[in-house]
């Protein structure tokens, strides 16, 4: 909590201090000089990326690549902030979509729709454009997607086969989910509690809003320029009463305080969780499981099948000195050569397609076997809102999202509560 | 009163209790932060804790100090502490002895300047700091971090000397001039001996706010080679839940030296409560 206090009191005396300034094209000459590149991940993914910086350095000896890391999100988000903030941004740093934008409103970003114009690596149709589309800001594109994941079911094969139900497989429906989601919860031991839930998923926006929009209903009033929440509407409303009553009614997933004893990833991967709900990124933790095999299936549907985008993009500062050496390096980080390099830890689905579609991705000898789960709902991506302050709407739509689906609290209440508690958000995100 | 003196052993045997019983409070996170440590790492965690490790194990300080070079970062968090720690006594000392030697008019209103100081909050002046030292071109060295010390860290510390110097009878010092001392002089032989468990305690609250010290690391480095201690344990945080036991291991070796500090610092506290009391008197 108090980091999270101190990450959005830093964010705030950020966008004070920030002022944009006019871009300068993109020009030719010899590279050389330092490069600056802010990341953040745990210790096995930061080891991809010095691998990503021994390959580069090789290939253009004269940069010299400063790999700054942060541990997670906040930890990076802290050191943005601060060094825009205090006028020594970083060359080029990695961000995930929903919080792009904040920097890509005030103007600090040198746009790079004009580099990958003019790259003969890789042209911006060589990524998916589900990705690309999530990272456009006034009509031009800002930054390039490093990689791109949608939301899938992790699945236990094996507590599927032994209760006899049939496993998840595309274009499921949400009864059906629900429904062997039952049939899983199982209480082993006889003491009255369930041992082993149907499914592990938590109240979050981003792991509802997929299903909001499938069963034809809307998060906000407008993608592009939103002021409210619009799950007040039938669709969404019935959509959201479904997801709660996973809890409430059904109880085939956790409760709140079982969650807090044991999260998501740790039921899942300890086998008292037949099914859950993430992006790509628990692929790595789940590869250290042996007790059980285990695959991934798209999400189920209501009325159609939808997914919401996971993404990260390299993002470079309009106050660079190294602009051409930043452009090398990631025309090298995201092109066949360095693009492998980064899926090899399998925690994204790379942005190019050409290396996603490869055996890199599809079958790298590792669970999950059918990988492909995460290519072909990408059609069926979709994407919150590019807003500034989209973060802070998330963050205080989420304890009544909590309320809602462990105490109970009736539905009308929830979604107008996440109204009042939004719109002066929205309308910052909007100035 | 009667009772009391009647039997003092009793007494003394459960007037340690309610202690005792805060002190296991304290404890048991620490228990089982040690015990967690010793689990097998890449196993299932275990849902809650487990009060005795089964099949103890070291492996998961191996993978710790494999994942990150915690060694490399224990060094540099004390090269930090050691610059750090002595010129933030030397500095909270100076500043609380010439504020206990004003009128007392002049040092109302300098413990009104540090109470003030002190309620600013340091996020505030994150951004600003930064700027300095960008401007001074110090960022991604330790002087950020060290730098602090020169104004005694925290107007706090200041604030426990100007009390420890004020409670001390003014006629020493003269006596110091008389002889010949220079204020330096009083400070230093007359006023410092006569603290000696206040510098004690202001050291080691220094040392576990600068061996402890996230924030400043995290915005002022940028060398995985320089980093210290409390940005490797937040990498290794990030590790899976299967891996808790590699996090802990580097917990229990973050938090070693600073238990160590702790225990050689209190003999200084318990001889001088035995021999003159708290604040030296």
């Amino acid at each position: 909590m108090a980091r999270k206090v101190m990450a959005w009191s830093i964010a705030a005396a950020f966008l004070a201090a920030c002022t944009g300034g006019g871009g300068e094209g993109p020009a030719g000459g010899p590279l050389g000089g330092t490069v600056q590149i802010m990341v953040f991940g745990d210790p096995e993914e930061v080891q991809s990326f010095r691998d990503l910086e021994a390959a580069f350095e090789e290939r253009e000896p004269e940069v010299d690549v400063q790999l700054v890391v942060a541990s997670d999100r906040d930890d990076l988000l802290a050191r943005l902030a601060t060094s825009f903030a205090g006028g020594e941004p970083p060359d080029l740093f990695l961000i995930n979509h929903r919080f792009a934008g904040q920097f890509a409103t005030r103007g600090v970003l040198e746009p790079l729709g004009p580099y990958v114009e003019r790259s003969d690596v890789f042209g911006l149709e060589d990524l998916y454009p589900e990705a690309t589309g999530a990272f456009v800001f006034g009509g031009g594109q800002v930054c390039l997607p490093q990689n791109i994941s949608s939301l899938v079911v992790y699945f236990n094969r094996d507590l599927f086969e032994q209760a006899d139900v049939p496993l998840p497989e595309a274009g499921w429906t949400w009864d059906e989910m629900v429904e062997r989601a039952s049939a899983l919860t199982q209480d082993t031991d006889g003491d009255g509690e369930p041992d082993v839930y149907g499914l592990a998923v938590g109240p979050s926006l981003i792991r509802i809003a997929p299903f909001v929009w499938s069963n034809g209903g809307e998060l906000v009033d407008d993608t592009e320029h939103p002021t409210r929440f619009t799950l007040d509407t039938p669709e969404a409303t019935e959509a959201l009463r479904d997801f709660f009553d996973l809890r409430l009614v059904h109880e085939v997933v956790p409760t709140e305080q079982e969650v807090e004893s044991e999260d998501d990833a740790a039921r899942f991967l300890n086998g008292r969780a037949a099914m859950m709900m993430s992006s790509r990124r628990d692929t790595p933790v789940f590869r250290t499981i042996e007790d059980f095999t285990w695959d991934v299936a798209p999400l189920p549907v209501h009325d159609e099948q939808v997914t919401i985008l996971h993404t990260d993009a390299y993002c470079l500062s309009e106050a660079s000195d190294h602009k051409e050496e930043a452009w090398a390096f990631v025309e090298f980080a995201l092109g066949p050569e360095g693009a492998p390099l980064a899926a090899a830890t399998g925690r994204t689905v790379p942005s190019l397609i050409e290396v996603a579609e490869s055996p890199v991705f599809l079958e790298p000898g590792e669970p999950p076997a059918n990988a492909r789960a995460f290519l072909d709902t990408i059609p069926a991506i979709r994407r919150v809102p590019s807003i500034s302050t989209w973060p802070e709407i998330e963050e205080a739509a989420e304890p009544f999202l909590e309320e809602g689906m462990f105490e109970g609290v009736p539905l009308a209440d929830v979604v107008r509560s996440i109204d009042e508690a939004t719109r002066t958000i929205f309308e910052r995100g909007r100035s | 009163m009667l009772r009391m003196s009647e039997r003092p052993h009793e007494r003394g045997r459960w007037r340690h209790l309610p202690a005792l019983l805060v002190s296991l409070a304290f404890l048991l996170p620490v228990w089982f932060m040690l015990t967690g440590s010793l689990r097998v790492p890449g196993a299932a965690p275990t849902p809650g804790v487990t009060a005795l490790p089964i099949d103890p194990s070291v492996e998961s300080f191996r993978r710790a100090l494999a994942l990150v070079p915690l060694g490399r970062f224990a060094l540099n968090s004390v090269l930090v502490v050691v610059a750090a720690v002595p010129l933030t006594v030397v500095f909270a000392s100076w500043a609380g002895f010439a504020i206990s030697r004003l009128s007392p008019r002049a040092r109302g209103i300098m413990v009104a300047v540090s109470l003030v100081a002190l309620m600013v909050p340091s996020v505030a002046l994150l951004v600003p700091r930064f700027a300095l030292f960008r401007t001074l071109g110090l960022t991604n060295t330790y002087v950020p971090l060290i730098a602090p010390s020169l104004l005694g860290t925290s107007p706090f510390y200041v604030l426990i000397f100007v009390w420890a110097f004020r409670r001390l009878p003014q006629d020493f010092f003269d006596a110091g001039r008389v002889a010949g001392l220079s204020w330096l002089g009083v400070w230093w032989r007359v006023a410092m001996p006569l603290v000696r468990p206040v510098a004690v305690a202001v050291g080691v609250l220094a040392f576990v706010f600068t061996w402890g010290n996230f924030l400043d690391p995290l915005i002022y480095l940028f060398d995985e080679s320089m980093f210290t201690l409390p940005l490797g344990l937040r990498s290794l945080s990030t590790v899976g839940p299967q891996d808790a036991p590699v996090f802990l291991a580097g917990a229990v070796l973050a938090t070693a030296p600073v238990v160590g500090a702790f225990l050689y610092a209190q003999r200084f506290f318990l001889r001088e409560h035995r021999e003159s009391g708290w604040l030296g008197r």
